[in-house]
């Protein structure tokens, strides 16, 4: 553990945030660029890996325990949304044969 | 803290009863648990109360109020569902199960004390409200407003993530009381990650509420969502997120009002132009009140805008207003829905002949929504504005008041065709719960207006 | 509860009444709000009776009001904010008391006038008093936030009265009424609670929503934003003459004046007769009440300083408002056109800030109430027979309706300003008051009062020809000899109607005491708070 935490901490803390940020930033385009639902998913997903990689980063810096336990949080709820949102998915497949958000636009102003 | 116990079992109590068919106690029985979950939590009535569960949550007057105040709403939208669950499908113990699930993430989300229940509370309420959204598994509306909502949803708790990430980064901690301790050691140098952290989260809560420019998906979602989910969605949840949001920066951000106070006021501008100008152009109740649900959440910006002691309080006594008068409006609707099958507005024509009561509730309901007086709109939104006045945003409040013209015009575009419009209809059966619901909530409304010394100064 | 209490709610009570009364007894429901307004009528004459006004000089000082009644009701802390007390407070002096009684008599002529209704009678009679109980509430509240109330509250059941039991375009009045009044009021409660932080209750030290107190500069917080001190500024207008224009414009919109007058017509068109008479003959004088309880009191500074153009405004309404009565030929649409050239010398009146100025004005709202209510009641008459009331459709009534014609040609002669009437007391105390302005305190320049005469010539010519376009000569109706047998002449039920408004025009014209002597002393009170600045 302890050899852990020093090689993570060997490593300036900016760079993580830099990192992370950039993973983070991917996710947000891809969430409003991309127009199947799956990969939508997908970016969701990495930003949320984002965010635990950069509370691991926090954790070991602050020698606080509490930023890792998050991360547990993030990932058990992460796949109940996993199982939720491809059983919306499974859903709305099999009444239009397609996972692509563009043909869900019914309802306009 | 019974309240979460209590709720929490009573959802797992009715996924029983639904195992074994007993699906005439379903109603009942959530109905009692609820009210048992209410008086519990009001009991709980404490001035000093102390964070419990290392520090996770805290169960004071604010967190009283607000989960008694959605615990109350809660029951009167179950009241409004008899016979409704059924039409979609025979497994109607999930529903109720779900809606209580999401209620206890409710009440996490007032009553947290630090960042990660904030979380979870989330969490627990939005997967609930994925699925609750979706419910009309063949009806296509139903499954568009189901993935919008879920996609919105994941996406804008990803950016909370981020946001909280951030201020762990910067002080150390995801206690409330741990991030405030360390900006009031030196708010003017406080770092950078902070500020980023704030707007994240301000942005991510934003979405949560439907407050401009985050509230494209409130249109589509409300009026996709089966019309008792969507009566959910835009009066509890909506609560519920306003009351985290309020949380949240009340009891940490409050010494860097200078560097949040401007985007907020940016968003409540956004939501009460966007809301109210959209409403007026919509031909169909239910997508009026989603736009109209934006516009309010403007006005509750107000308290955020003009933060002080009393701001929890205002928020509370709009959001009663607020909420009960749209749950009337949803419960008309739903009736409206199911017997006319359709709720445009020529389709209340004539109504007040028909249905006196009911036109008369929905009469009461839109006034309150519009702000006039001796109803309970009239004493929130007074509240709102005095707020902002009293820290000279007077631009602002000058706006809000042009707003609130404009919120007439689309109310009475109800009023209207119910009672000076003419046309040979049937009349609309009533069951007797919706009548105890609509006409309590017309009262409350009534009550709260004329005397709404009651629960104006609660918290 | 104290007798204006009981003034106040008995109608709501006839109200609450006939909504729980079953639609068997439908009949009944209009002798309820009869025998209500009788009462009320009754309590009001007492008053007036008692109401001695000497003594009551009322203006800026509780003790001097009669029937004061303060009860706490309202009272929200708000932290940091202080305490935010509203109180249930309700008096009368001398410039209230005369609404009162007017008040109760119109609604009684309105409720004569609404045995012509025949469409939803439960409704109808409940919203009527509902409306009855909001006005003579807004005429007695003495604390600002309840006479916002009692001022929003009218607007509800008069929406309904008019966008139910209106006309064919009733929709589109009774909407352009309410967003035109309701333009006014949202903002008017911009400035209440910018007065209610400003100022201090001087006993309990809480800000309060006294009107009393914020007649007083002593009681504004040191540098609040409408202390008369500090001198702020908002929109780069002074704060206070911003909160008068704000208040004014707000009540002005009642009175109306051009050029915010445009939902009056159609708001007359479209209304059934006795929502007609309310309208001129009591909401309208809301509008004035506002100006003198409101604007006038709590901002004298901004009163005078803005003098000139209320007088100008008042002058442009008066001869606008008689022009366009002369090229109508609805007779409803010139009645009301009519109206906004009357309340014009209110304005006049006011504007010139002199006792006689002041008290014409008091009397012209007094006298209108009266005379408007009996024209549009005449004219209901013919409408309600024939569903018509286009000018040039009639001709030569007086020989098949004579009582009818004679009680127009009271109406109109009274309307104007012939001596012996009320009209002519009234408008030429207001004119006195403009034309000694400028010797007195040099506020209204000569010509407006020349041009105030003006108006009186024209609203002869419009009268005048009118009658004889419609009432002289042969008969020749657009109907022809059906409507010769519809035209019949007024029964007994109209007769009472008309001859208590023709009475009290006369009393008041031949007699006027009756009413100064009541004011006279509040108007001084006025006056002299005013001069203080």
């Amino acid at each position: 553990m302890e050899t852990v935490s020093q090689s993570i901490q060997g490593i300036p803390l900016n760079h993580y945030i830099l990192l992370s940020a950039i993973i983070f930033t991917i996710g947000v385009i891809g969430v409003l660029i991309r127009r199947n639902a799956i990969i939508i998913f997908m970016s969701v997903e990495l930003m949320l890996n984002a965010v635990n990689l950069l509370l691991t980063a926090f954790s070991v810096y602050w020698g606080d325990a509490s930023g890792q336990v998050f991360v547990f949080f993030i990932m058990a709820l992460a796949a109940a949304e996993v199982a939720i949102g491809l059983a919306i998915l499974t859903m709305i497949y099999r009444n239009t044969n397609s996972t692509d958000i563009n043909i869900l636009n019914r309802l306009k102003w | 803290m019974s309240a979460l116990i209590t709720i929490t079992i009573l959802a797992l109590l009715l996924l029983y009863l639904g195992l074994f068919k007993a699906k005439k106690a379903l109603l009942p029985v959530a109905l009692i648990g609820l009210m048992v979950a209410l008086v519990l939590s009001l009991m709980e009535w404490d001035s000093n109360a102390a964070p419990i569960f290392s520090n996770m949550m805290l169960y004071d007057r604010f967190a009283v109020a607000f989960s008694g105040i959605t615990i109350f709403l809660t029951i009167l939208i179950i009241a409004l569902s008899k016979d409704y669950f059924e039409r979609i499908s025979s497994n109607v113990a999930e529903y109720y199960a779900l809606i209580l699930f999401s209620l206890a993430g409710i009440i996490l989300m007032v009553s947290y004390h630090n960042l990660s229940m904030l979380f979870i509370g989330i969490e627990i309420m939005s997967v609930s409200l994925y699925i609750l959204a979706g419910i009309k598994k063949r009806d296509f509306a139903s499954n568009e407003a189901a993935l919008k909502y879920f996609l919105m949803g994941a996406f804008s708790t990803g950016i909370l993530l981020f946001g909280v990430t951030l201020i762990y980064g910067a002080s150390g901690s995801f206690d409330l009381e741990g991030i405030k301790q360390y900006i009031l050691k030196d708010p003017t140098a406080v770092s950078p990650l902070l500020y980023t952290g704030i707007t994240l989260l301000i942005v991510g809560l934003s979405f949560k509420v439907g407050a401009a420019p985050f509230h494209f998906w409130v249109p589509d979602v409300y009026e996709g969502s089966p019309s008792l989910i969507s009566a959910y969605m835009s009066t509890v949840v909506k609560v519920a997120g306003f009351a985290a949001f309020l949380r949240l920066i009340m009891f940490s951000f409050a010494p860097l009002q200078d560097f949040w106070i401007p985007m907020i006021i940016g968003m409540s501008v956004l939501s009460l132009l966007i809301g109210n100008v959209t409403a007026v152009y919509q031909q169909h109740f239910k997508r009026m009140l989603a736009y109209s649900s934006i516009s309010h959440v403007g006005y509750m910006l107000f308290a955020i805008i003009a933060l002080n002691g009393s701001s929890d309080n205002a928020v509370f006594v709009y959001a009663a207003a607020y909420s009960v008068a749209t749950i009337i409006a949803f419960g008309v609707l739903i009736l409206l829905q199911g017997q006319v099958g359709n709720d445009s507005f020529d389709s209340f024509n004539g109504l007040a002949r028909k249905n006196p009561f009911l036109a008369l509730t929905l009469t009461i309901a839109m006034l309150s929504l519009a702000g006039i007086p001796l109803t309970a709109g009239f004493i929130g939104k007074f509240m709102m504005f005095s707020k902002a006045l009293s820290s000279y945003h007077i631009f602002l409040v000058v706006f809000a008041a042009l707003n609130a013209m404009i919120g007439i015009f689309y109310y009475f575009k109800v009023i209207v065709a119910m009672y000076f419009k003419e046309e040979d209809r049937k009349e609309l059966i009533v069951p007797v719960y919706f009548k105890l619901v609509l006409g309590f909530s017309a009262l409350v409304t009534i009550a709260l207006g004329v005397y709404p010394d009651f629960i104006a100064s609660l918290i | 509860m104290s007798l204006l209490s009981i003034l106040i709610f008995l109608p709501l009570f006839a109200g609450l009444i006939i909504v729980v009364l079953p639609s068997s007894v439908r009949e009944g429901y209009k002798y309820v709000a009869l025998a209500a307004v009788i009462i009320q009528v009754l309590i009001s004459a007492y008053i007036y009776l008692h109401f001695n006004g000497n003594v009551f000089t009322g203006i800026a000082d509780q003790n001097k009001y009669q029937l004061v009644e303060r009860l706490p009701w309202i009272s929200l802390n708000l932290g940091a904010m202080g305490k935010l007390q509203i109180d249930y407070f309700l008096g009368l002096d001398g410039l209230s008391m005369p609404f009162m009684l007017l008040t109760s008599v119109v609604m009684l002529v309105a409720l004569l006038a609404s045995w012509e209704i025949k469409i939803n009678l439960k409704g109808y009679f409940a919203l009527f008093l509902l409306l009855d109980t909001a006005i003579l509430g807004v005429f007695s509240a003495l604390d600002f936030f309840l006479f916002y109330i009692f001022y929003e509250l009218m607007l509800m059941p008069l929406y309904f009265l008019i966008g139910i039991w209106g006309g064919v375009r009733r929709e589109y009045a009774a909407i352009k009424f309410f967003l035109y009044t309701l333009f006014g009021s949202v903002f008017m409660l911009l400035v209440i609670i910018g007065l209610y932080f400003s100022v201090t209750d001087p006993a309990t030290g809480y800000h309060t929503f006294n009107m009393l107190s914020m007649m007083d500069p002593k009681n504004y917080v040191e540098g609040s934003i409408f202390s008369a001190l500090a001198h702020n500024e908002l929109f780069g207008v002074s704060a206070r003459l911003l909160g008068f224009i704000v208040l004014f414009i707000a009540f002005a919109i009642k009175v109306p004046i051009v050029p915010l007058h445009t939902w009056l017509p159609d708001a007359h068109v479209e209304a059934p007769t006795p929502v007609s008479i309310i309208l001129a003959g009591i909401l309208l004088k809301v509008g004035g009440y506002g100006i003198l309880r409101v604007c006038v009191s709590i901002f004298p500074d901004a009163a005078i300083q803005s003098a000139w153009w209320l007088g100008l405004i008042g002058i442009v309404s008066i001869i606008y408002g008689a022009l366009n009565a002369l090229a109508q030929t609805d007779l409803k649409r010139l009645v009301a056109y009519s109206s906004i050239s009357h309340m014009g010398f209110v304005l006049l009146g006011i504007a010139s800030i002199t006792p006689e100025g002041i008290s014409g004005a008091m009397m012209q709202m007094i006298s209108h109430g009266f005379l408007s209510s009996m024209l549009f009641f005449l004219v209901g008459i013919i409408y309600s027979r024939v569903h018509d009331r286009e000018i040039p459709h009639f001709r030569g009534l007086a020989l098949i309706m004579p009582k009818f014609s004679a009680f127009i040609m009271i109406a109109f002669f009274a309307s104007l300003g012939l001596p012996g009437f009320s009209a002519f007391i009234a408008e030429a105390f207001s004119l006195i008051g403009a034309f000694n302005s400028e010797s007195i305190n040099g506020l209204l320049p000569r010509w407006m009062a020349v041009c105030g005469t003006l108006g009186i010539l024209l609203s002869a010519c419009y009268f005048l020809w009118t009658l004889q376009r419609m009432f002289f000569g042969e008969t020749r109706l657009f109907g022809g000899e059906k409507w010769k047998i519809q035209l019949t002449d007024v029964n007994a039920r109209e007769v009472t109607a008309l001859c208590i408004l023709t009475a009290f025009a006369l009393v008041l014209g031949i007699m006027p005491s009756l009413a100064f002597d009541k004011m006279n002393a509040s108007v001084l009170e006025l006056i002299r708070l005013v001069n203080l600045k």
